[in-house]
């Protein structure tokens, strides 16, 4: 992201966001609630556009970028949201296995593929109940699965432990980290810093849309 | 064909839910269509009256005492080469006589007090190709035949025709604007239900977006929906009227439309339900 700003009628909700996410790193974007956490994960998805500057993402260019670009991208990134975001009218598998089926992936991939990704969350005995069978870290478990499904160079996380217990919230932080380890790009957003071990990811702070950018986990504690 | 398949089955879930508003929908597109077919089947029949007259329809040229025979046929043959004329008939004073005295017996008493002198005068009898009519053209075409020599007076159906055409026009005019009415808000209501689908659906149309689905694909379940209720609804109101029309065909002799006008009602209502359905989509989806 380089000079991006981003308002909302007269109030900066990003202002002088200046930054750089490595491949393979693990990000901890933190700060107060309307901070700007989300609407920085947003541009990174490209829901929303910088009114100045720009946001480069896996070859997208936030200037470039058409609508009908937009599937290409998306397909690249995975999100998973604090209210989990899953669909109530459908099993767990076919909740993971909607980004490959709306891409056209062919059912014995999309089966191979959703119940590997089932085992490796734990969740192979749910694949088919509903998701209002499910505990909420159940449910965000699903949500990272599908998220992951579609093997995305980057994964978003957007307060994933919002609505956990710490137990289970420390279980997603976990899982999250695997994920990295495994290769992928993680960005958590998280009014929680304290969630991820220090050492574990590079850790910036949002204040009022503006990146204040600490650096390490001591010196954003002792800010905090 | 994956791909196909998971749209096909993104179309069955979307249908599957909310049955209640749809059939709402298809009552208003239903009843909006029987309105429509009543009027189709008013012009239809009235179209039928108005080939009927115009095989009826002709002129009627009286040629001047003097004309003889040739002269006569030779204005005929003049006749004959403009547009729009289908056949010319000469009839000699002897024959117009002869149809004289068979179509009013209870006149024929003006021939004899007339004398053996007296000739009625010849005629040429034109019918006209069935698309003059045209009341503009039949003018005009009056106008040309008077206009040549020998020719003493050129007469038509100016009472009644001027009427008939006009009636028709009108009819066909109101269809066309029914069916502009029709259309615009059938396609309102169309719109209106696809963006509750829309709505109802939102998170579904989100999740679908985070996770890259094409547009057609999250669009395409939303656009059969107004598609079906489009058909559906003009299916209906066809029906409908078909029975209404059979109820009334004792009172009122008439025939229902033919097969090719159904199946453009039809089309129409598949029509309608796309604009519908695409306006409302685009408008919500947008917006998600």
């Amino acid at each position: 992201m380089r000079s991006v700003r981003l308002s909302y009628g007269r109030w900066p909700a990003l202002d002088k966001i200046e930054m750089d996410i490595e491949q393979g790193e693990f990000l901890v974007l933190s700060g107060p609630s309307g901070a700007g956490k989300t609407t920085l994960l947003r541009l990174i998805w490209m829901k929303e556009k910088p009114d100045s500057g720009f946001v480069e993402v896996a070859g997208f260019h936030s200037d470039r970028v058409g609508k009908r670009d937009l599937p290409q991208l998306r397909r690249k990134i995975g999100i998973v949201f604090q209210d989990f975001r899953l669909l109530h009218s459908r099993t767990v598998f076919d909740n993971v296995a909607l980004p490959l089926q709306v891409t056209g992936a062919a059912g014995r991939i999309v089966q191979k593929r959703v119940i590997e990704l089932l085992a490796r969350m734990g969740l192979s005995h749910r694949r088919n109940s509903f998701p209002h069978e499910l505990s909420g870290g159940e449910q965000q478990r699903v949500a990272i699965a599908r998220a992951m499904v579609g093997h995305p160079v980057i994964l978003l996380a957007d307060e994933p432990t919002g609505n956990l217990d710490p137990e289970v919230s420390r279980q997603v932080v976990d899982l999250l980290l695997e994920i990295n380890r495994g290769g992928t790009t993680v960005v958590m957003a998280t009014h929680d810093p304290r969630q991820v071990p220090p050492g574990k990811g590079r850790f910036l702070f949002l204040d009022k849309g503006v990146l204040r950018g600490a650096d390490r986990w001591a010196e954003l504690e002792d800010e905090v | 064909m994956s791909i196909l398949r998971s749209a096909v089955r993104e179309i069955a879930l979307n249908l599957h839910s909310k049955p209640g508003v749809r059939m709402i929908t298809l009552l208003m597109v239903g009843l909006a269509f029987v309105v429509f077919d009543t009027f189709l089947v008013i012009s239809w029949n009235l179209q039928n009256l108005m080939s009927r007259e115009e095989s009826l329809v002709g002129m009627e040229v009286f040629l001047n005492r003097d004309v003889v025979e040739s002269q006569g046929r030779a204005i005929g043959d003049l006749i004959s080469g403009m547009q729009g004329i289908q056949a010319v008939y000469y009839v000699s004073p002897q024959e117009a006589e002869a149809l004289f005295r068979a179509e009013l017996p209870s006149r024929t008493g003006l021939l004899d007090v007339m004398g053996t002198d007296f000739r009625l005068p010849s005629s040429l009898q034109i019918t006209f190709e069935t698309d003059l009519m045209d009341q503009e053209r039949i003018n005009e075409l009056s106008r040309a035949v008077s206009a040549i020599e020998g020719v003493d007076e050129a007469v038509y159906g100016e009472d009644y025709l001027p009427g008939l055409v006009k009636t028709v026009s009108t009819i066909r005019q109101l269809v066309v604007l029914l069916g502009i009415v029709l259309v615009s808000s059938i396609s309102l209501v169309v719109f209106y239900t696809v963006r509750l689908s829309v709505v109802r659906r939102s998170l579904t149309v989100e999740v679908m977006r985070t996770v890259g689905a094409p547009w057609w694909f999250i669009r395409i379940p939303f656009v059969v929906e107004g598609v079906l209720m489009g058909i559906a609804g003009s299916a209906g109101g066809l029906a409908l009227a078909a029975v209404l029309s059979a109820v009334m065909a004792g009172a009122v002799a008439h025939r229902f439309m033919p097969v090719s006008w159904m199946t453009m009602v039809i089309l129409l209502g598949a029509v309608t339900g796309t604009i519908g359905a695409l306006a409302g989509s685009y408008e919500k989806e947008r917006r998600i």
